[in-house]
């Protein structure tokens, strides 16, 4: 292969790392070098190696990181139990409807994610019909709410994010070869067993990409907990978007997206070193010239 | 060890991009705006563009309101935007700018009396000159001429006065006219309060008895527990800035701390304002001309506009908050009598005897960060 | 009891489909809700879910009457052309680098390139405006259009990679048979081939631009674009005038969409049963040009 010919992925990858590289990875490093200072805005932000508000920041807001993995732990759970079925269904019994199904599962996407978190505001709000029938229903107390409540945010993220999971596993789940669920069953395994040897076994790299793919950005999520959250619902991303816009506290404001971004990097690169990259992307292998 | 050496010499030169990226720029971020020198806005021949940003609801619009009457009588061509929902939020977003000298376009703001000295302390303002606003020095409320944030009125201008007090769904909840009633369990996760310190905790303390006024900074801190406290329990549902009056609407709350003036945002016919048994806040929110505003002459001259009595009826009829503007209500007397016998939008002495000031609390930091904590939740 | 035990028997056989059908009708409920609420007559020209007051379309027929709102899609709708032109290219070179070279450093591009899709739109807006807070640089449209097309890269990528990945070799091998220069192949028979991916790619950094709420709520500065406008209308009463957009930006994007779909569906049955007539023609002058 000439010099020339050996350039040819590097120009071709240039631009877009570079400017992943510009825009992605260098404001990583000036949000961590925010989060070393101390000051206010008017007396100005000093570099002083304030390696403490690291800690302090956690310290500060464990309230709602904890509570931020327990709204994206339940929805991304209740998003794995709705969306495996769903994904099951439009990978084999769909026929052809199966375009139209996957489409109808995108379709939220192309409306403003404001304006359909909105319409479960107002869905769900204490006067809806909807309401009153979970009233009837007992699945809420007569005289409570939906809205304003923990529930209220984790039925949003549960929502918002479903596609995100169901997209992976659908990808994961059409690869998978019926003949070997066949195979199982001239083993005399029942459809149960079938199921759970083969199947989810085999699925496990969707299963595992789109739980990832929903968890993570369920976590920093913010919008949920602002318009379907009362005063108890705030999660991290509310605290970092208060800290940055209205407080003006830099410092800490970055300290704990740092945070959060490590722990997130952690967990990404943790999956990656056991999966590999083209796992994380729905398919098996990485195809090269 | 091939890949890790790769990996090790990528991790180095995105190092090595970011170091250098540093030193060619920035140092130090924040600190304060003009570099002192505090420029008086000019005024001049009125044509061209002026953009204004104001809260929601604060001005009649349409074909008939105010910014078309400007409009029509000097050629200017007004861009209003409805852009400011909350104080602190609107400076978050405008600092960066300020900061450089610049105001986003922008011509006019309008701030609460507190945050307008905010920025002026900061340098993000200019004067504006006596001589070039005739009309308004000649109408202005007499109370409103030396406020304490701005004796000598240099670099505000009155846009309208309101009063917080309870809104009160009577529908649902007609005894409600203390803010202590906003505290009982009875109306559990059913009342709201505003985002806003210099709301909330001085109607608090109020109730309690203490002078905002005089309050020290153990008050503020010990009212600001019993709010945290009521949220903490799910009593309060929200804090809000405009948009407890949707909660209204919508039927989710009872109650909820509010602006005087909101009549015309809100659609539930059983709302009612009500001035609480123990006072209100009483405040102002001011004009100011941001540092780098464009075209400050039809800046200047749109301020002289609705300080006119009929422009500021005009204004008045609509929005119903406090008029600054002296006349307004004799002139309202026969066009509209109702409306200038109505308590909310011309209070008597009388009936504003409790009420105190947007006041700020001594040390502000300690009390700003403990009331961050408890709106965020 | 033999057609109910039949009729147990049927529920069992089709409990999959018809829990999809369920899901998928969860799924829709809020845009149908935004449709229907669209044609709702209010007393303020103010959204309420209620619909005491009766249907109208007066909305629909007054849905560019709000100057505010519309500047608001238009600058939202300019940031999006832009983005996506700026990343579908980008991200097509970076794909077709991916899947048809071997180089050094391929993992560590990978890599890259997938972290920004599982970051929190909050922990992306944050560093950078942390960046742009240090270099003083003034926010609004620029910075914008910096922060929309960095996040759509990845997406480009991805999508364009998996129409690579699937893409039938011999097409091109046969034309470099008839003596085609790689060049040419690429303009004549790659590119039209991977078109469909492409087109699905920009259709994915297209929805992603105007959606974006997060990262643009933190480095919009004063500019104003169509999520920003929704955020601050919805403290004091959304106008009507946005669900009816809402409505027609949804129904724009789905037909783009199922063109799309359609076309390569299409594409693929023509492929499956004729696959000569499929490529390109190459121009004759190509096998001359040796």
């Amino acid at each position: 292969m000439s010099l020339r010919q050996r350039l040819v992925p590097y120009w071709l990858l240039g631009p877009g790392l570079l400017w992943l590289v510009l825009f992605f990875v260098v404001p990583m490093y000036f949000m961590g070098e925010l989060a070393l200072r101390s000051g206010t805005l008017t007396t100005g932000f000093t570099f002083d190696w304030a390696w403490a508000n690291f800690p302090d920041s956690l310290s500060g807001h464990t309230v709602q990181i904890v509570r931020s993995f327990f709204y994206a732990g339940t929805a991304t759970l209740l998003a794995l139990l709705i969306g495996y079925p769903l994904a099951y269904a439009i990978a084999f019994r769909a026929g052809r409807f199966k375009l139209l199904l996957l489409f109808a599962v995108i379709a939220p996407f192309f409306t403003t994610y404001l304006i359909r978190t909105i319409a479960w505001k107002t869905i769900l709000s204490d006067s809806s019909p909807v309401v009153s029938v979970l009233q009837t229903l007992s699945l809420v107390p007569p005289d409570g709410r939906v809205l304003a409540t923990s529930g209220a945010v984790i039925a949003g993220l549960t929502y918002n994010f479903l596609p995100f999971m169901v997209l992976p596993l659908y990808a994961n789940l059409e690869r998978l070869d019926l003949s070997l669920i066949e195979a199982a069953k001239d083993l005399y395994s029942s459809s149960r067993q079938a199921f759970l040897k083969v199947t989810l076994p085999l699925t496990m790299p969707g299963i595992v990409a789109g739980v990832l793919l929903t968890f993570i950005p369920a976590f920093g999520d913010y919008i949920n907990a602002q318009i379907l959250g009362g005063t108890q619902q705030a999660m991290v991303g509310n605290v970092i978007q208060s800290l940055y816009l209205t407080q003006r506290d830099y410092p800490e404001a970055a300290a704990l997206s740092f945070l959060m971004m490590a722990l997130i990097l952690a967990i990404v690169v943790l999956y990656i070193r056991f999966a590999g990259t083209g796992a994380f992307m729905g398919d098996d292998e990485e195809e090269v010239a | 060890m091939h890949i890790l050496e790769s990996r090790l010499a990528a991790a180095v030169a995105v190092f090595a991009v970011a170091l250098g990226l540093t030193a060619c720029g920035g140092g130090t971020v924040g600190g304060g705006g003009n570099g002192g020198e505090v420029t008086t806005a000019k005024a001049g021949p009125v044509s061209g563009k002026l953009t204004i940003s104001n809260w929601p609801g604060y001005i009649d619009p349409g074909k008939e309101g105010t910014v078309a009457e400007f409009e029509a009588k000097t050629g200017v061509s007004v861009d209003y935007i409805e852009d400011i929902n909350e104080n602190e939020a609107f400076f978050g977003k405008m600092q960066p700018l300020l900061e450089q000298g610049e105001s986003g376009g922008r011509s006019i703001f309008v701030v609460a009396d507190y945050m307008a000295k905010q920025m002026h302390d900061l340098g993000y303002l200019q004067n504006i000159d006596h001589a070039d606003l005739p009309t308004a020095f000649e109408n202005l409320q007499p109370s409103l001429r030396s406020p304490a944030f701005d004796p000598k009125r240099e670099f505000s201008l009155p846009w309208q006065s309101g009063m917080t007090g309870i809104w009160v769904d009577t529908s649902k909840a007609p005894e409600i006219h203390s803010i202590n009633d906003l505290f009982d369990p009875k109306y559990k996760g059913k009342v709201t309060m505003l985002g806003e310190l210099r709301e909330s905790v001085p109607l608090t303390m109020l109730a309690e008895g203490i002078d905002p006024g005089k309050a020290s900074n153990q008050d503020w801190l010990h009212a600001i527990d019993r709010i945290k406290a009521a949220a903490d329990s799910g009593q309060i549902r929200h804090f809000t800035g405009n948009d407890y009056t949707e909660d209204l609407n919508a039927g989710n709350i009872v109650a909820a701390i509010g602006w005087s003036g909101d009549a015309s945002l809100i659609e539930n016919p059983n709302a009612e304002w009500r001035m609480p048994t123990e006072g209100c806040t009483l405040w102002s929110e001011d004009m100011v001309i941001p540092v780098g505003a464009p075209n400050t002459a039809a800046a200047l001259d749109w301020m002289n506009f609705v300080y006119q009595p009929k422009v500021a009826a005009d204004i008045t009829e609509y929005v119903l908050y406090i008029s600054p503007v002296d006349g307004v209500k004799e002139l309202l007397e026969t066009r509209n009598p109702e409306l200038a016998k109505d308590q909310l939008v011309f209070p008597s002495e009388q009936f504003t005897r409790k009420c105190s000031s947007q006041d700020s609390p001594p040390d502000l930091e300690p009390v700003n960060e403990a009331w961050q904590a408890v709106i965020t939740g | 009891m033999a057609s109910l035990s039949g009729g147990w028997a049927w529920l069992r056989r089709n409990a999959l489909p018809i829990y999809a059908c369920l899901a998928v009708a969860y799924m829709l409920i809020p845009i149908v809700v935004i449709a229907v609420f669209s044609f709702g007559a209010t007393p303020r020209g103010k959204l309420t879910f209620g619909l005491e007051h009766g249907f109208t379309t007066e909305y629909w027929s007054s849905a560019f009457s709000l100057p505010e709102l519309n500047e608001a899609l238009l600058t939202s709708l300019r940031l999006a052309a832009l983005a996506t032109a700026i990343s579908t290219a980008i991200g097509t070179l970076m794909a077709i680098a991916l899947v048809r070279h071997r180089f050094h450093g391929r993992r560590a591009a990978n890599l890259l390139i997938v972290i920004p899709m599982a970051t929190p739109e909050v922990v992306i807006g944050a560093s950078l405006l942390s960046m742009f807070i240090y270099y003083s640089f003034a926010l609004g449209f620029t910075s914008l259009l910096i922060a929309h097309v960095m996040f759509s890269i990845s997406f480009v990528v991805v999508v364009v990679r998996s129409r690579l990945i699937g893409f039938d070799r011999h097409l091109e091998e046969a034309a470099a048979d008839l003596g085609a220069t790689p060049l040419a192949t690429f303009r004549t028979v790659t590119l039209p081939l991977l078109a469909p991916g492409i087109v699905a790619a920009a259709l994915l950094a297209f929805s992603l631009s105007i959606d974006d709420f997060v990262i643009s709520n933190f480095n919009s500065g004063t500019t104003v674009t169509f999520p920003l406008y929704v955020f601050g209308v919805a403290l004091r009463g959304v106008p009507v005038q946005v669900n009816v957009l809402a409505t027609m930006l949804f129904a724009v994007i789905a037909i783009a969409v199922s063109l799309v779909l359609w076309q390569q569906r299409r594409a693929e049955k023509l492929a499956s049963v004729r696959p000569e007539q499929e490529a390109t023609p190459i121009p004759i002058g190509a096998a001359e040009a040796t």
